[in-house]
């Protein structure tokens, strides 16, 4: 059985987050510039130790996963969680397969790939979505235009695989952070 | 401008270009980014990072991940920080026995970049022993953890480059 799931994951900090109530208002202004949904996590307020970095890493995270038009949301996420596979972010791994199972209403999909891994993806677009995502996540330094043939197949412009690759990048980014300043705690049972 | 963004100067990708233009597309990626890599190697509250503490972590997870002009660019930085002795040691992947406070954690660059899922809180405790707040752990993990998002960027962009010379 894969030890990747879309049940929720719990993380643990190895260092105290900040506490809403005593944050400065420099760690205030930097978790204002945080997805909403997350800004109060555990996760954020452990990043808010360092307000500066926080800030604009956080208005990256939400331009790169949040910004209209472009690739869709459903296809970030999916491209996300088969980074975070690949990287072994358990955590990371199932909360944008979530995501994606919510966006696309095909929780069946997801559960596929996260059972068999991304080759079990049988879907052209997906499929070659999870190629990229994997390629330039494990050996960036090969990726060649060849790399993009299959997504200018499918019919792929130039923002909406600017977008993929700026998802496949804030992944490389995010599965570092969370593994190293917390541990993922697995769904019980 | 390509002046202002270091991804655009480092890919040589000219402010008249496509790819400037497709860039300017999403402007507060663009613009983020270059903010994350200013308050990460430049802010004006280091902490206990020093600035050239900050360009020898950058240059080692450049190295690790294989991006020579990203290594470049940093290897600049740091000895226009005075690092000399830090670059020779940042730039040392031997594998050779490091001692002293920047080899401890540039040790800790080389966990994160390359195997983030073996930190465990001995690795967390052991940058505490060495006098860094959590403010300063964070920072150095921010900082090792986004060269690769760096380094993804500039790939992905060099492949697009490539499907416009084709």
């Amino acid at each position: 059985m894969s030890r990747f799931t879309m049940e929720e994951v719990g993380w643990v900090p190895r260092i105290p987050p900040v506490e809403a109530e005593t944050a400065t208002p420099a760690q205030l202004a930097a978790l204002e510039a945080c997805p909403p949904a997350q800004r109060r996590s555990t996760y954020f307020l452990t990043l808010a130790n360092d307000a500066a970095s926080l800030g604009e890493r956080g208005a990256l995270f939400n331009a790169v996963m949040y910004a209209p038009r472009g690739l869709p949301r459903a296809d970030r996420e999916f491209s996300t969680a088969v980074v975070s596979m690949a990287n072994g972010c358990v955590y990371c791994t199932s909360v944008h397969a979530r995501r994606f199972a919510e966006l696309s209403k095909q929780p069946e999909a997801m559960r596929r790939v996260l059972e068999d891994g991304p080759a079990a993806e049988t879907d052209p677009r997906r499929r070659a979505i999870a190629d990229i995502s994997e390629r330039l996540t494990l050996t960036p330094g090969a990726v060649t235009a060849a790399d993009l043939a299959p997504l200018r197949a499918l019919g792929m412009e130039d923002l909406e695989v600017l977008d993929l690759l700026h998802s496949v990048a804030m992944f490389a980014n995010a599965n570092r952070l969370m593994q190293a300043l917390g541990e993922s705690e697995p769904p019980a049972g | 401008m390509s002046g202002d963004d270091l991804i655009e100067t480092l890919l040589g990708i000219a402010p008249d270009s496509p790819l400037a233009a497709l860039r300017l597309r999403r402007p507060e990626a663009r613009r983020h980014a270059q903010g994350a890599y200013r308050e990460l190697l430049m802010p004006a509250e280091p902490g206990a990072i020093s600035h050239a503490d900050r360009a020898a972590l950058a240059l080692r997870t450049a190295l690790r991940e294989g991006d020579a002009a990203l290594a470049a660019h940093y290897r600049g930085l740091l000895l226009a920080a005075g690092g000399e002795e830090a670059a020779m040691l940042a730039e040392d992947l031997s594998g050779a026995p490091m001692e002293g406070r920047l080899a401890a954690l540039l040790r800790y660059a080389d966990l994160v970049a390359s195997r983030p899922a073996e930190v465990t809180q001995g690795t967390i405790d052991a940058l505490s022993a060495l006098g860094l707040t959590a403010r300063d752990i964070v920072a150095v993990t921010q900082l090792v953890a986004f060269v690769p998002y760096q380094v993804r960027v500039m790939a992905g962009l060099r492949a697009m480059q490539g499907e416009r010379a084709a």
